[in-house]
């Protein structure tokens, strides 16, 4: 790990005059035709439907004559579906295809067939793990902070000591394996979390019953669990309301990543004191105008590239720190929730 | 005692069977987990069971009928969604429509699968595996991304599922339990003792013949496909009910989890024989497996799927073998007797 750091610090200071060079944030000219699709890992999810909403926005910002599609697999068929949509956006000719990764390192084939297509791949929420046919990540948040922040809620939550479990989406999930990493880096390292015991990880597959009951196992297994964690927006509802149905939110707790109008409940009761979530409307935005300034030829999608995305600011081109030889932009900051700020957030 | 053993039939026999499979693994895994028998575990594996025993019944109906019904998961899903998005936007609306409207909705999609069956003569497994596509694409269009959440549920609606009804031992009954439990129950009697319903079992072991006895089988299968759907959608409410928070990939599986507990209950998969009781013991049987090997720490994750295959397959097979067995040596045991009977009337 550390010498990934090292290498991506020489890096950032081999591109360091590259960046000079684009000191000036390079604003998109609008109304460049090309067409793109917005690829979640499933359709059906809130979140993703919030991401194309921010596409859209930005989509008419831009004046883009084209199209913007939102087309994704039924939840069933994701790994499969999203490999097709790929594959078949490489012979439509399509500008850019923005992807929330769900296929792991198998749709990395397709996506560098896209590219020497001429289409770009853009990933948001989830990247492609190798970055093979990737040209570049929009991270909603650094993955690593994620990490922090988790152990962080986790802490506060159990005051300092006690133990917890993960409840996570599935185990090919490229984000939330990254996040459940990057917590146990973290709770590994710092010293202020030593009386943290981390006892399991589960899969709830993002299905709610699967969810309700594997929460409820983790309860019963581990007699002295304090809090579950689930960085999935399915298994922190499923979890909150498994304990609430139970009668035990007083001593099992449920943290992790949750849209504020699905948990404002169990926030109040205090199921769920503590959780955290970023703005899919703005991650849909950014990852828009990143797509726009690739497939258009405005942007290069070099390390070091500063960029104008409308409403949002500047962003900049930079090495992904927890992929080899990958980029991202990041996106960030991402919003902790509790009883105080929950209910405004919620409407 | 010997009497009743003698008087029961095969398919008496088998649940027996099913229910010392159940309480053999119960054993095993209480000898594997610590703390493991304790009054939350009946509460985690009856609120489970509540919702399969009914989607298992519902599939136990079309398999009589040698058919299969893929795309049950996808009626629960969507009538779950469909209900939700009704009663949070009438919070005032009386339980009674609700249930009926579950059941009505479920009986359309069961009527959309039984018209293609039985009239447009179309194998059923085709049929509803194009429809349990249909079915979740449909749903995925009609959400439009957005998903029913707990708190706009009215209170009565999911505190029902976990609402005591009676204790016996220290075994607290809820109600989704104790509903589910009575439904099943009631679709017994009415295969046992309505002739309309008895006629399920003459289309599925022999369509010909039943065609001869003068038997609609068309219509036999058509009906059988609307009660599994009206069934399925009573399902959907229990599901709403107890995990109020339903997106679009809600009843994702069941097709195959319903299979699994007929079958492993003792369902012919070929028509013609079963109990819906049997396909509820399945369900249980199928429940404590999963909910047992999160439990065990021995298995991982990734295993689990497959030790719960396994295991699945161990139970019908010792229950197949197990039950073979007994109704031959019992058969043995009844020609022995005749022929001692006999026996002693030739001799004087």
């Amino acid at each position: 790990m550390k010498t990934t750091n090292i290498l991506g610090a020489v890096a950032a200071l081999m591109l360091g005059g590259a960046g000079f060079a684009y000191a000036d944030a390079i604003k998109l000219e609008g109304g460049k035709d090309t067409s793109m699709i917005l690829l979640p890992k499933f359709l059906g999810i809130l979140v993703f439907d919030q991401a194309n909403e921010g596409a859209q926005e930005a989509h008419k910002e831009l004046a883009n004559p084209g199209k913007l599609d939102f087309t994704g697999p039924t939840p069933e068929n994701s790994v499969a579906g999203q490999i097709e949509i790929m594959t078949t956006a490489a012979t439509q000719k399509l500008g850019a295809v923005m992807l929330s990764n769900n296929a792991g390192d198998q749709i990395a084939p397709a996506a560098e067939a896209a590219q020497a297509a001429g289409t770009k791949v853009v990933t948001w929420d989830s990247p492609i793990p190798s970055a093979k046919g990737e040209s570049v990540f929009v991270a909603q948040v650094d993955f690593g902070s994620i990490g922090v922040v988790m152990a962080d809620m986790a802490h506060s939550i159990l005051g300092g000591a006690g133990e917890m479990a993960v409840l996570s989406a599935t185990p090919d999930a490229a984000n939330q394996n990254a996040w459940i990493e990057a917590m146990k880096k973290t709770l590994a390292e710092d010293a202020k979390y030593k009386d943290i015991k981390l006892v399991d990880v589960v899969y709830g597959d993002d299905q709610s019953e699967v969810s309700y009951n594997r929460a409820l196992a983790l309860v019963d297994k581990y007699p002295n669990l304090g809090l579950i964690m689930a960085p999935t927006t399915v298994g922190i509802q499923a979890a909150a309301k498994a304990m609430q149905d139970e009668g035990l939110c007083d001593r099992v707790r449920v943290s992790g990543l949750g849209l504020p109008s699905e948990m404002v409940s169990y926030t109040m009761n205090g199921c769920a004191p503590e959780f955290a979530l970023w703005d899919f409307r703005d991650l849909g935005y950014l990852s828009y105008y990143t797509a726009y300034g690739l497939a258009t030829g405005q942007l290069k999608g070099e390390i070091g590239e500063t960029f104008t995305a409308g409403r949002m600011g500047d962003y900049t081109i930079e090495a992904d720190p927890g992929r080899e030889g990958a980029k991202r932009i990041l996106m960030g900051p991402f919003t902790v929730y509790n009883k105080d700020n929950v209910e405004a957030a919620a409407k | 005692m010997t009497g009743l053993f003698h008087r029961l039939s095969p398919q008496g026999l088998r649940i027996l069977a099913l229910l010392a499979v159940i309480l053999l693994l119960l054993a095993f895994f209480a000898s594997q987990i610590d703390g493991y028998f304790n009054a939350r575990l009946f509460s985690r594996i009856s609120g489970s069971v509540a919702i399969m025993a009914l989607i298992a019944t519902a599939q136990t109906l079309v398999i009589l009928t040698r058919n299969i019904d893929l795309s049950i998961g996808s009626v629960v899903g969507f009538t779950a969604f469909a209900a939700g998005n009704l009663v949070s936007s009438n919070p005032e609306m009386s339980a009674l429509l609700l249930v009926l409207f579950c059941c009505c909705f479920g009986a359309c999609f069961g009527a959309v699968n039984g018209l293609i069956v039985a009239y447009g003569r179309v194998p059923s497994i085709i049929v509803t595996l194009a429809t349990m596509a249909i079915f979740r694409s449909l749903l995925v269009e009609y959400s439009d991304g957005k998903s029913i959440t707990t708190n706009t549920l009215p209170a009565w609606l999911t505190e029902f599922p976990n609402m005591p009804v009676f204790t016996v031992f220290g075994l607290e009954f809820r109600a989704a339990f104790v509903a589910a439990l009575t439904l099943v129950f009631a679709v017994h009697l009415a295969l046992t003792r309505l002739r309309p319903m008895r006629q399920f079992f003459a289309v599925g072991s022999n369509p010909e013949a039943a065609e001869m006895a003068g038997i609609d089988a068309r219509r036999v299968v058509f009906s059988a496909f609307v009660l599994s759907g009206a069934l399925a959608g009573l399902a959907g409410l229990m599901f709403l009910a107890r995990f109020g928070n339903i997106t679009v990939v809600a009843g994702l599986g069941f097709e195959l989890k319903s299979v699994a507990a007929a079958v492993v209950g003792g369902v012919n998969i070929f028509g013609g024989s079963g109990t819906v009781i049997g396909a509820l013991l399945g369900a249980v049987l199928v429940d404590v497996i999963d909910t047992s090997l999160v439990r065990w720490a021995i298995v991982s994750e990734f295993w689990r799927e497959a030790v719960l295959g396994a295991l699945i397959l161990l139970s019908v097979t010792t229950d197949t073998l197990f039950t073979r067995r007994l109704v031959a040596w019992r058969a043995a045991r009844a020609h022995a007797r005749r022929e001692a009977a006999l026996n002693r009337e030739a001799r004087p």
